[in-house]
Formats: C-alpha cells, structure tokens, sequence
C-alpha cells in the first residue's frame, strides 16, 4: 500500500531499475484508463502470492470538481475480475474510461514507426475511446461481432451467408463510425506533429500523417463511408469465404507515417523515425488537449531518459501547456524542471526536491 | 467440507455465500434440509421441457400452451426458460411462448442449427399467429439472432416485432449510457 500526493506540474520519480517506478505511474494509468500500459493479461497486475490489486485515487477536474476513481483486479477461481468505481459507486467500463483522461509515453511507442499496425491503431483506439464513449462503445460492438464473423468464416457452425450479412450490417454500422472518428481524429493528429516536427531542426523534410483506412472512402460523412464499407464487403464476400477469415473493415487500418512523401518505417533513419515518434506522441497530447475542456495527465515511462536533451526540451515543447505530469527515469534529465522530485527505492517514496 | 464445495459450483455463490448457506442449513431441522434435497431431485427428476413451447415444465404441454385463456394469436420467442418466468412476472403479456434454447453465438458454437428454430417456423404455419415478438437480449448475440429470425419469419407474412429499447423507469437521463440514449431517441413515442 503507497499513498502518494503529488504535485501540480512535473513530478519526476527517480530510481534505479526494478524500484517500482513503473508500476506507480500504471496506477495512474489504470485510473486513468482502466488499463495497464504494460500488459493486456489483468493477472499479471496482481503481485504474486497475492489475489488482489487495487489503485485508488481522486482527481480535480475543472468540469466536475473532485472526483474519486477506483479500480480492483481480482483472481477468482472462475478467472480475473475487476470493478471499477467512480465516487464509490460501482461503474461499468464505459462510464469509467476517461473520467480523467490519461496520454501515455512508453518504451513500446518507440516502435510506432517501424512496428506493426496494431500499434498505430491501438495509439487511436486508446485516445478515441477516452474522449468519446460512443467511440468506445461502437469498438466494443464491432469487435464482439467480428469475433462472431470469424468464428462463423472458420466453420465453427454451418455457412450461412444470411448470418455473414447480419454481422456485417453491424461491423457497417459501427465501423463506419469509427472510421470517421479514426479519418478526423488522425488529420488533427497530422496538423499538431507537423507543427511540433517544425519547431525543431528541419529533419529532411515535412512530416505526413495520414489516415490508411482499410476501406477506403471519397468523403468523410457517415452515407459515403457506410456506401464505400458495405460495396467493399459485397465485393469481397467470396474472398472472405474461401480464406474463412474477415478481410474488410477499421480491424485492418493502419496509420501511414511518412517524410518528404516517402515513408518513414522503409525508408527514414533511426533518428528521423525517433523525431517522429516524437511529434506524434505530443501531437496526440495536444490533439486530445484540444478535444477538451481538460488537460490530460501525462505519463512519461522511461522515455524522455532515453532521448539526447535537445530532443527532449523540443518534446516537451511540442507538448506545450500541461497541468499534471508524471515521469520516471534513472538519472534526472540535467536541463527539465520538475515541480517535485521523489525518489524511489523498494517500492518506496520519499521526496526529495 | 463437500456440501460448501458443491454450493459454490452454482452460478453467482461464491465460496463465503456457499460457507454461509451451509452452517444455515445445520442450524435448521432435519425435515428442512430433506424437503430442499427432495425438491432438488424432483427439479432433476419430474422437470422436462415442453414438446410445444420448450419451456421446463412438470406436464407436457405445459401450462402455457394449454392455457385457453392465453392469446394464441400472440408468439414471443425467447432465448431461455427462465426469461419466460421475466415476462410473466409483468402480467402484461398474455400470449404465447417459443424458447428456441439459446442464442446464435458462432464463437460457442451455436449456429442457428443449433437452436429451436425450425420447430418455431413449423409453429407459425401449423397455428399461424398474427404476431411474432421477438424478445432476446439487448446484446450483440441477442441482436442477431432476432435479425435472423426476423428475416426468416417476415417472408412467411407474419407481423414481427421486437421489444423496445429505452431508458429504464424512475431512472435518470444523466445516467442513461449513450447508445441506450440514443435507442431511445430513436425510439421516441408521440405522448
């Protein structure tokens, strides 16, 4: 059990590896999100030897003041449960996701440029689902049915294309409204990298971000996406069949990331892809900044370390205006000004600046 | 102890509850705790489904279908037995029954072959009712399965309907999730 206030501004956690750093700032996360930045398997959250776990904390918001959040995992013999609750009232996720709206910056988004495409949509899912919950609840319907889909595609009970067409009429439905969240969500994405890409050194050229959809479309407005969505699973109904797995849709979308028009996964150096990576994640800080009436909390694990100091001030320029902000590393970065500084050592913290 | 073991087999016990029910038996008679275990067995023993409706029922046809009271007129379909004894507890629906055992779910291996669905198609043309409910679950497997048997049945020139979706009674606007909200906008009624 820790108990940790912290301060408004920069709250910088140092330690030496294995001290639990990481772990405080995913409970933040987990406030946050209701997910762990870490892992998607829930048990690994829970110590070993243990069978619960449990982070708890309040949260002031200019919209609706002091708010309570609370989330505990725990292994049953009938699997792992987690209650979320929102001033002590048990919630379900939908409602608990983006109560206090969380961007985090991990070691595994250094990989957003050269890795594969679920994490570019995964970066979209995250930050559509906290600002808007209709996007979360579209994703969670499209997904169920498209497991439905595939189970049926594979042969788990007889073929019947009237079923397929049941389940497609739902992936249209709500992946058609995902697609225009992912197509607006991505070209503000673009404008705000771009603009942080800028206030450093030119690095061989503008950057791009633009939105790959699966499905592609003319017009972002709900009619053409839906028109293009379901022309393009009529077309593809006999491929699906004989491959027996689900070809079309948002499941398949991905973000394309180039520089001077060329693309940056192929063809960008390790340090134009890392100036990338870079623009992108305080691009989306300020995009779901922007989004709304509060400035997310930002989570920063063991990134900003690893980055020369000019890239790093450039960084949390880009980032420009936050109210909270957490961030681990071994050694403080010389030239960052932190509003407080924690030490931590075996799971515990003691303040130090 | 084995009894609080095979308590806490039965869905929502947990091991406290399962515990609990236990030492509460002891503390009871003798003829108690043989009634509830003669009652478990007769459930096991005396309960059948319904060769008509595939409600559980103790008579074959059961009560609802030979009730002459009851709106023939009238077939709600619902996935399980115990959502019939949901709808009566409303006393608002006073028709006919067909539980077709389940709902469409490829992933647990249910396809609509798998389900009572060619026994209701023989019903409505053997006892031709005017009006199919379809009263599934709100969710995406309910979803479908009341999509499938829609496209089924309407063919067939019979009325289908599907039970309305909406806020709940004495709830709150403000705690209505959006796409409930949003049905109910939809759905929306001149008063």
């Amino acid at each position: 059990m820790l108990d940790f206030r912290p301060q408004a501004g920069l709250n910088v956690l140092v330690g030496q590896n294995a001290q639990g750093k990481s772990n405080l700032l995913e409970a933040i996360c987990l406030l946050g999100t209701g997910k762990s930045f870490r892992t998607n398997r829930e048990s690994d959250l829970i110590k070993s030897g243990l069978d619960v776990a449990s982070a708890s904390g309040e949260a002031t918001l200019r919209a609706a003041g002091t708010i309570r959040l609370s989330c505990t995992i725990s292994s049953t013999p009938r699997g792992t449960r987690k209650i979320y609750t929102l001033n002590g009232e048990p919630v379900k996720y939908a409602k608990f996701l983006g109560s206090a709206k969380v961007v985090t910056f991990v070691p595994a988004d250094l990989q957003l440029v050269t890795g594969p495409p679920s994490l570019r949509r995964h970066l979209l899912n995250m930050a559509l689902s906290q600002d808007q919950p209709l996007y979360y609840r579209n994703l969670a319907r499209y997904q169920k049915v498209l497991v439905q889909k595939a189970a049926l595609l594979r042969g788990a009970v007889a073929p019947d294309p009237d079923l397929v067409n049941i389940y497609n009429q739902t992936l249209v439905e709500t992946g058609a409204a995902i697609m225009l969240a992912r197509a607006h969500f991505v070209s503000a994405l673009g404008r705000e990298a771009r603009r942080v890409q800028d206030q450093w050194i030119s690095d061989g050229g503008a950057l791009q971000v633009q939105y790959d959809a699966n499905v592609p479309f003319e017009v972002a407005t709900q009619d053409a996406v839906t028109a293009a969505f379901e022309a393009r699973l009529r077309e593809r109904a006999e491929a699906e069949s004989a491959r027996k797995a689900c070809l079309v849709g948002p499941h398949r979308d991905d973000v394309m990331l180039l520089l001077a028009g060329a693309s940056l996964a192929a063809f960008g150096s390790q340090g134009q892809q890392r100036t990338a990576v870079l623009a992108v994640k305080a691009g989306e800080y300020t995009v779901m900044h922007d989004r709304s009436a509060e400035a997310p909390l930002l989570l920063l694990d063991d990134v900003l370390s690893e980055l020369d100091p000019s890239r790093a001030r450039a960084f949390m320029n880009g980032i420009g205006h936050y109210e909270q902000a957490f961030l681990t590393t071994t050694v403080m970065p010389p030239d960052l000004r932190s509003s407080a500084l924690y030490e931590v050592s075996a799971a515990q913290l003691k303040r130090v600046a | 102890m084995a009894l609080i073991n095979e308590f806490s087999k039965l869905p929502t016990v947990g091991p406290k509850t399962a515990a609990r029910l236990v030492f509460y038996l002891l503390n009871r008679p003798r003829n108690e705790a043989q009634a509830l275990a003669e009652a478990i067995l007769a459930v096991k023993d005396r309960v059948r489904l319904c060769s008509i409706c595939f409600s559980i029922t103790e008579e074959d046809p059961c009560p609802f279908c030979t009730d002459q009271r009851r709106d023939a007129t009238l077939l709600c379909v619902v996935a399980e037995a115990k959502d019939i004894f949901a709808l009566e507890r409303t006393s608002a629906y006073k028709g006919r029954y067909h539980v077709i055992g389940g709902l469409i779910s490829p992933m647990d291996g249910i396809g609509p072959a798998q389900l009572r669905v060619k026994e209701l198609i023989e019903r409505v043309g053997s006892e031709s009712p005017q009006e199919i409910i379809l009263a599934t679950n709100p969710n995406a497997e309910g979803e479908a399965t009341a999509l499938y048997l829609s496209r089924l049945i309407t063919p067939l020139g019979v009325s289908v309907t599907r039970l309305a979706y909406g806020l709940p009674i004495g709830g709150d606007l403000d705690y209505a999730d959006e796409v409930t909200l949003a049905k109910a906008i939809e759905g929306r009624r001149a008063l």
